[in-house]
């Protein structure tokens, strides 16, 4: 397996994604949509007094990051069944590369596309909200980009390990919506786990999207550590999970037939 | 002494469940020949080929490629082209050459220069730019093509290259799949087509139900049919009266396609006029063809085996 090989290919998925210029745009735009009309109503309409560090857009910023990079995982996948139905995939693999550079070469346009958009977000929504960066600015910002890195990676693996399992993209974008928006609700994304009932609290420890969504919040919107899980647990666990994802998404090599599907 | 072949396939058995796509296939191809596999839908062409492209492993038999049997590190001397399209239609052609020339392992300086010669000669360079979306259907088989060829390969594997273009952009691939052939490529290729077969084919194999039943030069195949078939638009012919056609000397087979019969002969000039004699004015239609592969063709695979199958 070529590095050279498996950076053509990527290279090939990120341009797709760049002239997709309408799945561009709405994995960006919806999460600001989001946070603009929910954080502010939120705010406004219902003055939540629970929050640890006050103002819900800038508790909010770190759920939309997070959905960013849910919606891209979505829907960089998407490639995978575009290259089946249009019998390219059939065509890479009659070349010398081994199956598991194409599945790499994919893993890793998805990451960037996903860690990308979710930057694009927080450097959009940061001048809009109030976040405290308690570890200072460079230091937030790099701790955000090893959080969204490990995030991308956790989720391209999953979405990877689906779509190589599941027949149609219908199938596929069900699944997604069916396993992970759930996953967002009670993840800490939109409102803290810690005054939940302790039934959906033992949920929102069990969910992969809560580490993020902690560890994005300590970086971005905490003043200090006290109300939320912490980033000796956090990344730990979003490491062990990104590996394990992605290893899972390389674990399945494509198969197709020489003249069909 | 006869070259070593490219290509040699032993009693290949491969299946697909309960489905048995190669029977005991045996084959010898050449190198340096225009190779055409011939036979119905679901005779075991398409299997074959992606044995010979290293997609599968046969389940029994030998399969050897330049002596070895055939794997991954063998793809860089194949080029394919798949029956179905294979392009992403989001990529422009340049765009796709360089990327399977860097999947191919061409440096980037050589990749492009590649590609920008082989656009030029399939006649695509001022379409370099544009998206793959755009192009016709023809245009996009040559693009397949130049993909194939991208990377020089020694042995061609092409499945109905052809298929669904018009008579123009057909005679424009054969051209350069002759100039590859004159390069010292094999070029092995799957087809329904009989008149185009026998048009460009150094050598032929004729498949049934997984097996090859004959194979040769279109010549070698035609040999031992008769020279001519008359085909004769005959109003109710009875069946003592084809039988008694049948009966005459210089007569071979004799076929009914519901109006017309088929007479094969190696001398139609007496012929025509003694079925005048028989049939009178039953008789409005009266043609000469010269002895074809599809004659061979339908003599070893049978017209009723091709027309089930294509049906």
């Amino acid at each position: 397996m070529s590095a050279g090989a498996v950076l053509a290919l990527a290279e090939r998925d990120l341009r797709a994604v760049v002239r997709s210029r309408s799945q561009l745009y709405s994995s960006i735009l919806t999460p600001l949509l989001i946070l603009l009309f929910l954080g502010t109503g939120v705010s406004h309409g219902l003055q939540p007094a629970n929050l640890p560090a006050g103002d819900f857009s800038a508790y909010l910023v770190a759920g939309v990051v997070v959905m960013t990079s849910v919606f891209s995982s979505t829907f960089s996948s998407a490639s995978f069944y575009r290259d089946r139905d249009t019998g390219m995939l059939r065509a890479l693999l009659v070349t010398p590369q081994p199956a598991r550079a194409i599945l790499l070469g994919k893993s890793l346009a998805g990451v960037l596309v996903g860690t990308l958009q979710a930057l694009v977000v927080l450097a959009v929504a940061s001048p809009l909200t109030d976040l405290s960066w308690q570890y200072g600015y460079l230091r937030g910002v790099l701790l955000a980009l090893a959080v969204v890195l490990l995030l991308n990676l956790m989720l391209a693996g999953l979405a990877q390990s689906l779509a190589s399992r599941i027949e149609t993209m219908q199938g596929f974008h069900l699944l997604m919506n069916l396993a992970l928006f759930p996953l967002l609700f009670f993840s800490g994304a939109f409102f803290p786990i810690a005054d939940l009932p302790i039934w959906l609290e033992v949920l929102a420890y069990a969910n992969p999207l809560t580490y993020a969504v902690d560890a994005l919040h300590l970086a971005v919107y905490a003043r200090d550590t006290r109300e939320f899980i912490g980033l000796w647990v956090d990344l730990p666990v979003l490491t062990g999970l990104a590996a394990f994802a992605a290893l899972a998404g390389l674990a399945r090599l494509p198969r197709v037939t020489w003249s069909g599907s | 002494m006869a070259a070593t072949p490219v290509l040699r396939a032993r009693e290949i058995v491969h299946r697909y469940r309960d489905r048995v796509a190669l029977d005991g296939f045996t084959l010898e191809v050449p190198p340096g020949t225009i190779f055409g596999l011939l036979g119905p839908n679901g005779s075991g062409k398409s299997t074959f080929l992606s044995l010979v492209a290293a997609q599968e492993q046969p389940q029994a038999g030998d399969l050897n490629c330049w002596g070895e049997p055939p794997r991954r590190a063998f793809r860089r001397r194949i080029g394919v082209v798949f029956q179905e399209g294979s392009l992403d239609p989001l990529m422009t052609p340049a765009e796709l050459l360089q990327l399977f020339a860097r999947l191919y392992g061409l440096p980037r300086a050589l990749a492009r220069s590649r590609a920008r010669a082989l656009l030029e000669r399939v006649g695509l360079a001022e379409r370099a730019g544009d998206r793959i979306a755009t192009l016709s259907g023809g245009m996009r088989r040559r693009l397949e093509l130049a993909r194939a060829l991208l990377h020089d390969p020694e042995l061609l594997v092409l499945d109905e290259p052809t298929t669904g273009i018009d008579a123009e952009e057909r005679e424009a691939i054969w051209e350069l799949l002759a100039a590859a052939r004159e390069r010292g490529a094999t070029v092995l290729f799957a087809t329904n087509d009989l008149v185009e077969a026998d048009r460009v084919c150094d050598r032929a194999a004729f498949i049934r139900a997984g097996r090859v039943v004959a194979v040769g030069t279109p010549e070698e195949l035609k040999r031992g049919l008769r020279a001519e078939t008359v085909a004769v638009t005959w109003e109710c012919p009875r069946e003592e009266e084809l039988a008694q056609v049948e009966s005459w000397d210089s007569v071979g087979e004799v076929a009914r396609e519901e109006d017309t019969v088929l007479i094969s002969t190696d001398d139609a000039r007496t012929l025509i006029p003694r079925l005048f004699e028989l049939a009178g004015r039953r008789i409005s239609a009266v043609s000469i063809h010269p002895t074809t592969l599809a004659d061979a063709y339908f003599a070893h695979v049978g017209r009723r085996a091709h027309a089930e199958a294509r049906a």
